[in-house]
């Protein structure tokens, strides 16, 4: 009896040396993979341009139903996207989000990434539904250029043209 | 036609001759993909989609026989290259092949070709999701092209065709789908081609720029998304709109229509197929013209008078009030001193809960739906009793059909019948259009009668005279009255004397008649025009029919195209002062609308309930008539200037916002259903009518006085202790089915019946013809009512009614002219309010260089009514002595001037400045 506290005390004598694997959350944060879906953002073109064109083949596509898109058409005159449609609303329902990643793959121009910003708590449910204010990155953090088509036409091509492959 | 025998894919089927290898192939449930035809149109091969092998049976030339090989099989000798399945009849023994690796192979080529020009934006294509290119392309595409994405052409998009209708020309693949719908179907010719090689483009040829009432059509057939429509242009994604059956109450059609719903807004409006009212089209304004129901000015809350304002009030309070007031009035002065009056849109439960609250509750027979506008007709009874026959569907007619139209403008007042009887015409029926002026229909028609103005009656006595002059005259299927006093009065006439008073030809005449004799089917459509004329002309089109011996029979009988989306559910369940529901006349008739006005003015009736009209509007003298009535209660969509003279105003759900039924000019009753939910606090108003029945009632019980109504009534309601506790519409309906003459058997469960849908219905490869052009129709396509004359008891009166001579020698007749995008308030909020017309008046070339008048000119009308000034129109081919104008358009209230329906007036150049 006295041997097996002897052990589990050297397992905790072992330990006292090495390096701990606890993360003094939230002064410290744990870095994550590459591939790690966290809260949505949508993207820009290196233009300022919003990517997303309002398709709502992200809201298709959500399993979750989380995703309301209301599409508008552009203003010819100050477009917000390239071609004739943006998204005038865009909605992601956090509680109802499972960050399975489908709109990411179901987004024909790339908008819509999950990113690696894991920390989503609300105090009430209206709170959890992100607006399309609070995912679309400010214009100078935008990735992603203009596809080449785009400069070559001089004129609002066809939207997946901007696809960059 | 005889049935031939081919064989596709291995089965073998009978089909009628003369069908084309598309359509047959789809009798056998093989889908062969097309782009460019489509089954309501001429084919004409421009896609190449459906390209198969074709065979047919080697004959002897010696003996014209098949000729058998070893086994006794027909040799069959394949076509050396594919033909196109669209443009090919089929014929006796042949054999067709659409899987082949050739055809296979060819169905990838054309894929392949005409993606290499679209610009594959599907993710913005509001054709996504139901567009036949995307299906054919993943049912029998290629899977890959070879030519490179940055080869494309590209177009700027989009270039408007209209201010509708827009154009990208990238998508395009130039099946001229809309051209020939506009060329074909809607005799609106305005579509065309235009450069050619890359550049060919579809282009509008008119001016206005794509100037039909049916350009909504071509967004649907369009197989891809070239064709958009202003009105949802990027508004949903059709996968998330929610359709809803519904039935569109703009026009006496009751066109079968989807409201597609997103999250309770309207995003578009569909047709839905029903082949015997709309078949799978919509005229624009069922299409577009249902903004009104999200209106911003919808009214919300019930409003009550206090003072000089109208306040927000609860339900409870509003109805309350409306049936304390209407009881004090009542007792006081007796249920003739209450009036009301329903608009002819609202449906079929909200008809008859108001009549009998006013008749049996409030014991008033003070009831119509109309306005009491000098310009309305007579009440139309004949249109019910002579309808068309119970069985009728227009799908069916075709050669050995004749449809008269007379003295109707089938384009303004009921367009979809433009479609339906130029459809009739292209299967071989004929076509007769009889109008005192110039219509569109009748350059659709076989012959084309023009009368001289006045001259109807003559015209249809002439007609009567050649039918019974006729050897071997058919005998009339009905009981009849009169016809003896008929027949003296034709006996006093000479063919040659009736076609000079109607102004036509006697051999055109003769030959109308022998057109309508020798017809199967005949059906008569009246409208405006005709009973502008009085009622002796609708009883002479009734003679008509009833002397041609069809009378009461399937596809026989009389359509009268009246004002508003229900005006035959009103007179069918006697919203009018002389009748019950079912056309049972009253011994004391109460007042009409007209006669109503000046007993407001005199004091004899004190309280006025306005459900869905809007006098005050249009009517100077029902304006002054509201304002001094002691009590006016309005229910409506929207603050009315009747409204704002109303002691209470009580909001009303529009017809997305709850379930009803309508019946259409042809006396079909259709069921249409909730699509969102009621705006603000509104309700429909049938429960509106029946709050106030049940507040009525409970200040009965309250007051201690014998229920009087209930006491009357028989036991078939006794377990609804007031009768008036429905619980939803379907209650009402089925009390409509119980109590009213011919609507046994309108149940809600009946309505919903779809029948069989037939060779045109929807089959395996529904999605080829269908996809994104309409809604299937699984939610009823209702019950077309038999005429009054069916049931075998009721008699006509044939006899000619004296016409009484008009004293008033002012050289002009004015005639109302009925717009499709007229005044209707419903327009309001809609892409069609731009294309209602400023007031005019439209003269003929003759009397405008008679009077010095040139287009845009102020001209007054003068008459004994009253006058009124208005701009001019000159029109070329109107004929002199008669003057047009619209009726109902906001700013020129034609009741100034308007003496009846038609109205002699003369005319004055204003001469300014």
């Amino acid at each position: 009896m006295l041997g097996e506290l002897f052990k589990g005390l050297g397992t905790t004598l072992r330990y006292i040396f090495k390096q701990p694997v606890t993360v003094q959350y939230p002064e410290v944060k744990r870095p994550v993979r590459e591939r790690f879906r966290g809260r949505h953002e949508l993207k820009r073109f290196a233009d300022g341009m919003e990517r997303c064109i309002g398709c709502s083949l992200c809201a298709a596509a959500c399993p979750a139903d989380a995703i309301l898109v209301v599409p508008a058409e552009n203003d010819p005159e100050h477009p917000r996207s390239h071609g004739e449609r943006y998204a005038a609303t865009y909605e992601i329902n956090m509680l109802r989000c499972i960050f399975c990643g489908y709109c990411e793959d179901a987004c024909p121009t790339n908008a819509i990434v999950l990113e690696h910003q894991y920390e989503l708590s609300f105090y009430d449910r209206r709170a959890a539904i992100y607006t399309k204010e609070m995912l679309l990155v400010p214009p100078e953090q935008g990735h992603g250029e203009p596809p080449p088509i785009l400069s070559q036409l001089q004129r609002r091509p066809s939207p997946p043209a901007l696809i960059d492959l | 036609m005889p049935d031939v025998t081919i064989t596709v894919d291995g089965v073998t089927i009978q089909v009628p001759a003369g069908t084309n290898v598309v359509d047959a192939a789809r009798l056998a449930n093989v889908a062969i993909p097309v782009f460019c035809y489509h089954p309501r149109m001429q084919p004409v091969g421009m896609c190449r989609m459906c390209l198969v092998q074709i065979g047919t049976p080697r004959l002897d030339p010696a003996t014209r026989q098949p000729l058998l090989d070893a086994a006794g099989k027909p040799v069959i000798a394949m076509m050396p290259k594919l033909q196109t399945g669209c443009t090919t009849p089929v014929s006796e023994g042949m054999v067709i092949n659409t899987v082949s690796e050739e055809v296979q192979f060819a169905q990838r080529g054309v894929l392949e070709f005409l993606l290499t020009s679209h610009p594959l934006d599907c993710p913005v294509c509001d054709k996504g999701g139901e567009c036949p290119l995307q299906n054919l392309t993943m049912q029998w595409g290629p899977g890959n092209s070879r030519f490179d994405y940055n080869d494309k052409v590209h177009f700027e998009k989009p270039v408007p065709l209209g201010d509708l209708i827009l154009l990208d020309r990238e998508r395009c693949i130039l099946c001229s789908r809309c051209v020939r719908f506009q060329d074909e179907l809607a005799d609106d010719p305005v579509l065309g081609f235009d450069h050619r090689g890359r550049n060919w483009m579809i282009i509008s040829r008119s001016d206005p720029p794509f100037a039909s009432k049916f350009s909504g059509n071509t967004t649907d057939i369009c197989p891809v998304g070239a064709l958009t429509s202003s009105d949802f242009r990027f508004r949903a994604r059709v996968w998330e709109l929610n359709p809803t059956p519904a039935v569109c109450t703009l026009c006496p059609v009751g066109c079968n229509m989807s409201l597609d719903m997103r999250h309770e807004h309207l995003m578009r409006v569909m047709p839905r197929e029903n082949a015997a009212v709309n078949d799978i089209w919509l005229c624009d304004k069922g299409r577009y013209g249902h903004r009104f129901i999200e209106h911003p000015d919808r009214l919300t809350t019930p409003l009550v008078r206090r003072g000089e304002e109208l306040v927000e009030a609860s339900w409870d309070e509003a109805l309350q009030l409306v049936a304390e007031r209407l009881a004090a009035i009542q007792s006081r002065h007796g249920g003739q001193a209450i009036a009301g009056l329903a608009a002819p849109r609202l449906s079929n439960e909200d008809l008859y809960l108001f009549q009998k609250l006013v008749r049996e509750q409030l014991e008033s027979n003070n009831l119509d739906h109309g306005i009491g506008a000098p310009g309305e007709p007579a009440p139309d009874e004949l249109g019910a009793l002579l309808a068309v026959g119970s069985g009728t569907n227009l799908m069916q007619l075709g050669a050995g059909t004749a449809v008269l139209v007379l003295g109707a403008d089938p384009e303004e007042e009921a367009p979809l019948y433009v479609l339906r009887l130029r459809a009739i015409r292209q299967r071989g029926g004929q076509l007769i259009v009889a109008n005192l002026r110039p219509t569109k229909l009748e350059r659709s028609a076989t012959s084309a009668l023009r009368y001289r103005a006045g001259g109807e009656l003559a015209l249809l006595h002439g007609l009567l005279y050649e039918l019974e002059r006729a050897e071997g005259a058919a005998r009339p299927s009905i009981k009849t009255s009169g016809l003896d006093q008929l027949r003296r009065t034709l006996r006093g006439l000479t063919s040659a004397q009736a076609a000079e008073h109607a102004g036509v030809s006697s051999a055109a005449l003769a030959a109308t008649a022998r057109t309508i004799r020798e017809a199967e089917n005949l059906i008569i459509i009246y409208g405006a025009e005709a009973r502008s004329a009085g009622p002796a002309v609708v009883e002479a089109l009734g003679a008509l029919l009833v002397l041609s011996g069809k009378a009461g029979r399937a596809n026989s009988g009389l359509i009268a195209l009246l004002p508003g989306g229900n005006s035959r559910g009103a007179l069918d369940l006697g919203l009018r002062p002389d009748a019950r529901p079912g056309y049972a006349p009253l011994a004391r008739p109460g007042l009409g609308a007209r006669e109503l006005w000046p007993a407001i003015q005199e004091g004899r009736v004190r309280a006025l309930w306005l459900a869905g009209l809007d006098p005050a509007a249009s009517l100077p003298a029902a304006r002054t008539a509201i304002a001094a009535a002691e009590f006016v209660v309005v229910q409506d969509l929207f603050l009315t200037e009747s409204a704002r003279l109303a002691d209470v105003v009580l909001p009303a759900a529009s017809v997305a916002e709850r379930d009803g039924t309508y019946t259409n000019a042809e006396r079909r009753v259709q069921r249409s259903r909730q699509a969102r939910s009621p705006l603000g606090q509104s309700r429909p108003d049938w429960q509106i009518v029946a709050g106030v029945a049940q507040a009525l009632a409970e200040l009965t019980i309250s007051s201690g006085a014998a229920p009087a109504a209930s006491a009357r009534r028989g036991p078939a309601v006794a377990s609804a202790p007031m009768g008036w506790d429905y619980l939803n519409v379907a209650e009402v309906a089925a009390e409509i089915a119980e109590r009213v003459p011919g609507y046994a058997g309108a149940s809600y469960a009946a309505l919903d019946a779809t029948g069989s849908p037939g060779p045109w219905g929807r089959q395996v490869n529904e999605a080829i013809y269908y996809d994104g052009t309409n809604y299937e129709n699984t939610e009823g396509v209702g019950i077309k009512l038999p005429s009054l004359v069916e049931d075998g008891k009721t008699s006509v009166s044939l006899a000619p009614r004296a016409v009484p001579a008009v004293a008033d020698e002012r050289p002009l007749l004015l005639l109302a002219q009925p717009l499709a995008y007229g005044g209707d308030p419903l327009l309001r909020g809609s892409k069609l309010a731009a294309h209602v017309p400023a007031p005019y008046v439209a003269l003929s070339s003759v009397d405008a260089e008679k009077l010095n008048i040139k287009p845009g000119d102020m001209v007054r009308l003068d008459s004994a009514a009253g006058s009124l000034s208005l701009p001019a129109r000159v029109v070329s081919d109107l004929p002199p002595g008669v003057a047009l104008a619209p009726a109902d358009l906001p700013g020129a209230a034609l009741a100034a001037v308007q003496t009846g329906p038609r109205t002699r007036v003369s005319l004055v150049k204003i001469v300014t400045g």
